[in-house]
């Protein structure tokens, strides 16, 4: 049977200490900042959000919202639009597969994900001298001109069929492992699993009450549920961008 | 008339320079660095390719072994050879890895599972990499400075080709990194 | 007569030729490769993948860690599951603990000799030698007690200890009583607070809307620096249901130094010896036991140091400059020993670079929060480069005493206690220590393991130490991993998310009047320091939070309060 691999991101163990975007970053052979970046040119698949309830102090409460591509399901925005056939979902995992290789940086997809979870490559990646020892062989660096994002670990998730298959496991069986966000997280907020495994932790924790999806009047059928019991936090699924008090005018 | 032939003319100069000389001169050759012979390792030593080009416990090829494994062996001279000396000389004493040029270098973002070809799909060797491992030499490394990359090397076309017949693997990441 | 129309029909062939032969398409196809292999592109080394155990130095909890290696270079770090004390959580500073070698702004070498020769100099024209040891109770800590045992008049020097060197027992609490202490942030051993967090009601006293204080069970918001007011009120009887809840139960009280409020706090409502316990070091090799002893930089007299070793290489407490220089002669000469420009490198006369984590093998004390003592190296995953120095090796030659084998020697002396037990990180099975022989104990720390002591059966109720407060009160300072140093891919944080504060970043409420991203300073009777301002309504109008880092400890260490000044 196929495989819907997602997650469960909870909300209210979540304290935005960044170790997943960090462990993303080390996974993923994303380079630091280059010299001009800044929080819209940045490479940070997966992203924290500070929200709040809209108070002034002293009622003020913030949460922080990890975001990541999120896999839509239905009609997958980004993989509609691309002219390059750069983005590809692949049936038996369900992950959207950004194919870096392929891409020709016209961004229409970075325009038609509503999560902004979609990032461009504005420079070379440049490592400082000595770094690049620490590249991970497992996932290809990309080079300027070219859009990236979570693959959900694509890198881990080779290894793992490739161990299934020297251990003689069919092809067809969905492989267990863990994302570098997931592994790195300190409280456990971020679980990953397989959706169509009625057994499996996220398959249960995304049909409690308190998880809910972002913007799911869209239909974009997104495979990462966030979880809070806080009634606040359950408003801010619905807004464009977590965390964006003015909305980006500058493009 | 005249024209005719002229063009012609033109036409068989461009055929002979596309179909005969092009591929001569966008190939580079570069000789590997030891002259090693698969023939020789397989019949006298009495080795199967899985005893150099071994699979590690998590499941990952080795590839083209390295000095370690050779060495193992190799510590002294075993024959005669002129290029068993050579090796022993330049690599095995000064303990310095030979720079194998890998015929089936993929480029950086393609990834292949050895472990699952060979072992699931039961793949001989000889399906992909040919009769090198029978050969009595290593064939010369034909490498095009344009590309970067081998005249042997699997392109995407024939890997696809093969799944296609197979009925299997159809999404991009399942080869790409 | 060839004529241009000649040429015209020859080339039009050849051009038809072409098309029919490969090259054409092969050079197209050539050209998509070419552009491809974009120079200056690395490419990532492959090679056995390997996993190698250690423990993490860069601040006192010591986390466990487990690195995913090509051949011998770790590429990644992930925590090791079912630690006992950080039950396989990690911060993001150890997740890229493994970039710190190749950070473009690590300290390079330093003029050793010069620096040998003053020592001698001033040692020799009779002035008195002291080591300041930024985290205390290492082996290489012990190593510079008896050195300066071995040199005449020779000063151990440490940071105040907080809490007066006694431990935290989180699993003891009912209800923690914090007063703008991290706690959820970066506090003690993060998998141990997680872990923790079920058992216990959290409230959070502080100005600010920090991280701890959103995710408090309550947040009592102060006004800025009435923190310690409100101590005095809960002390004496004011904020009944405060009041209430410490009587119900096993109470911690956290303060950001221990105020006198805070000893008395914990004192009147019988956290000593509950969930503050005494807790007993590892055990030494007994020919240690007269090595010079612990001595707080403040017991030092006004000027009566002439030289000053500063090892600066495990993050710990760091104590601003002014305070230190108090103690130094008029001609000292002072010597850092570090991997960071950042801190005590600054006022040294001599800065001495050192290795960095994950380069050096060195051990860990137990953090605050670790009710027994534990004892778990740092193995040294990567080499360090020729030029960097070991600052026990040095101040040990220096004093002529031999130290090349004190973790060993250490290792073996607890192994002969006979107590506690051994948690190896493979396997994730516990030994205890009486089954194990020394070359055991040795090799499995080596290769990933931690000592964990028995609780001390004879432990007496802990005596806490009440401390004047030293730092300006309206500034809160967001830890950072003291190291100085961080991975490059900190970016992500900070200029291309924001989501923590960086070095030299301002976080103020807007109603304040300065724009986002606006160049300021940070100013106090001790000096001032650029900065960059980050609008944030969770600070309130009267609060100033920023990074912490040595210079703004400086700053703020020891001034009243702190202001925003435009430059």
């Amino acid at each position: 049977m196929n495989a819907r691999y997602g997650m469960t991101i909870d909300i209210d163990r979540c304290n935005g200490c960044g170790a997943c975007m960090v462990a993303c970053a080390v996974e993923n052979n994303i380079p630091p900042a280059h010299a001009g970046a800044n929080d819209r040119k940045g490479l940070t698949w997966i992203r924290v959000y500070k929200v709040d309830n809209g108070k002034e102090y002293p009622e003020r409460r913030s949460a922080f919202v990890p975001v990541l591509c999120q896999q839509c399901g239905n009609e997958t925005p980004c993989a509609h639009v691309c002219p390059q056939q750069a983005v590809d979902v692949d049936p038996k995992t369900g992950v959207v597969g950004q194919m870096p290789e392929r891409c020709l940086g016209c961004r229409y997809c970075m325009a038609a994900c509503p999560y902004h979870a979609r990032y461009f490559n504005w420079w070379d990646p440049a490592w400082p001298k000595g770094m690049e020892k620490t590249l991970n062989p497992s996932v290809a660096p990309r080079m300027r001109g070219v859009v990236e994002k979570c693959n959900f670990c694509h890198g881990r998730w080779h290894e793992a069929r490739e161990r299934a298959a020297a251990n003689g496991l069919a092809a067809s069986e969905p492989v267990d492992y863990v994302p570098a966000c997931v592994e790195a997280c300190p409280a456990g907020a971020i679980r990953f699993g397989n959706l169509n495994d009625s057994t499996s932790e996220v398959a249960h924790k995304s049909k409690e009450p308190d998880s809910f999806r972002l913007l799911e009047k869209l239909g974009t059928d997104p495979k990462i549920y966030y979880h809070s019991k806080r009634d606040w936090v359950k408003t801010i699924a619905e807004a464009p961008r977590p965390g964006a008090g003015k909305e980006n005018v500058r493009g | 008339m005249r024209g005719t032939i002229l063009f012609l003319a033109g036409l068989t100069a461009a055929l002979g320079a596309g179909w005969i000389a092009f591929p001569k001169v966008l190939y580079r050759h570069s000789p590997q660095p030891v002259d090693f012979s698969h023939k020789v390792h397989a019949e006298k030593a009495g080795q199967k390719c899985e005893d150099c080009h071994a699979f590690r416990d998590d499941g990952s090829f080795a590839g083209i072994p390295s000095l370690e494994k050779c060495s193992g062996c190799h510590a002294a001279a075993m024959g005669t050879t002129a290029a068993e000396k050579n090796f022993i000389e330049h690599y095995v004493t000064p303990n310095r890895e030979p720079e194998w040029q890998d015929y089936a270098q993929q480029p950086e973002n393609v990834w292949f599972s050895h472990a699952t070809h060979v072992k699931r799909a039961s793949m001989k060797c000889e399906t992909c990499h040919g009769s090198i491992g029978s050969a009595g030499t290593l064939p010369a490394y034909r490498v095009d400075p344009v590309s970067g990359y081998s005249r042997d090397v699997m392109s995407m076309d024939a890997c696809v080709n093969c799944h296609w017949q197979k009925g299997t693997e159809h999404s991009c990441l399942d080869c790409h990194k | 007569m060839t004529t241009r129309r000649d040429l015209f029909k020859i080339a039009g062939g050849a051009a038809v030729g072409a098309l029919l032969t490969p090259a054409p398409w092969r050079m197209i196809t050539d050209g998509a490769l070419w552009s491809e292999n974009w120079p200056g592109i690395p490419r990532p080394a492959r090679g056995e993948i390997r996993a190698k155990f250690t423990n993490c130095t860069l601040c006192p909890a010591g986390c466990a860690m487990k690195a995913r290696c090509v051949g011998d270079q770790p590429i990644s770090i992930a925590g090791v599951a079912g630690h006992p004390l950080s039950h396989g959580a990690l911060c993001p500073y150890g997740i890229a603990g493994h970039h710190l070698p190749y950070h473009p702004e690590r300290l390079l070498s330093g003029a050793v000799e010069d620096a040998a020769a003053a020592i001698k100099k001033g040692i020799g024209e009779g002035g008195r030698i002291a080591v300041f040891d930024t985290r205390p109770g290492r082996t290489a800590s012990w190593t510079y007690r008896r050195a300066m045992a071995s040199l005449p008049g020779g000063l151990y020097l440490r940071p105040e200890a907080a809490l007066n060197g006694d431990a935290v027992d989180l699993s003891a609490a009912r209800t923690v009583l914090s007063f703008g202490v991290p706690l959820l942030d970066g506090w003690g051993t993060p998998g141990n607070v997680i872990q923790a967090r079920g058992n216990f009601r959290l409230i959070q006293v502080e100005a600010i809307e920090s991280r701890t204080a959103a995710m408090a069970d309550v947040w009592l918001p102060t006004n800025p620096g009435e923190e310690r007011a409100i101590a005095s009120l809960i002390l004496n009887g004011g904020m009944d249901h405060i009041a209430r809840e410490l009587e119900d139960g096993p109470v911690l009280v956290l303060g950001p130094e221990d105020w006198p409020e805070i000893v008395e706090l914990n004192r009147k409502y019988g956290a000593l010896g509950r969930t503050i316990v005494s807790r007993r070091d590892a055990p030494v090799p007994d020919t240690w036991k007269d090595a010079a002893p612990e001595m707080e930089w403040a017991d030092a007299a006004e000027g009566s140091i002439r030289v000053l070793l500063i090892d600066e290489t495990a993050p710990g407490a760091y104590v601003p400059w002014h305070s230190i220089e108090t103690r130094l002669s008029r001609d000292a000469v002072v010597v850092a020993f570090t991997a960071t420009r950042d801190g005590y490198a600054r006022h040294a006369q001599f800065a001495l670079a050192t290795a960095v984590f994950p380069e050096a093998l060195d051990d860990i004390p137990a953090a605050v929060d670790s009710p027994a003592g534990v004892f778990r190296l740092s193995t040294s995953m990567v080499p360090s480069a020729a030029w960097t120095i070991d600052p026990a090796m040095f101040i040990a030659q220096l004093a002529g005493i031999d130290a090349a084998s004190a973790l060993r020697d250490r290792a073996d002396a607890i192994c002969r206690s006979a107590r506690g037990n051994v948690f190896h990180y493979a396997d994730q099975k516990s030994t205890p220590m009486k089954a194990m022989k020394a070359d055991a104990f040795w090799k499995s720390l080596n290769e990933g393991a931690c000592w964990i002591d028995d609780l001390d059966p004879k432990a007496h109720a802990p005596q806490l130490v009440a401390r004047a407060a030293t730092r300006a009160s309206n500034v809160s300072l967001v830890e950072t991993c003291g190291a100085g140093l961080v991975s490059p891919l900190f970016s992500k944080l900070h200029e291309e998310s924001h989501v923590r504060l960086a070095r030299h970043e301002i976080a103020l409420n807007p109603a304040v009047g300065f724009c986002d991203g606006e160049r300021v300073a940070l100013q106090t009777d001790c000096g001032r320091i650029a900065m960059t301002v980050l609008l944030d309504p969770s600070i309130p109008p009267g609060s100033i939070q920023t990074a912490t880092g040595a210079d703004v400890l400086d700053l703020c260490g020891g001034a009243t309060g702190a202001k925003v000044v435009r430059i």
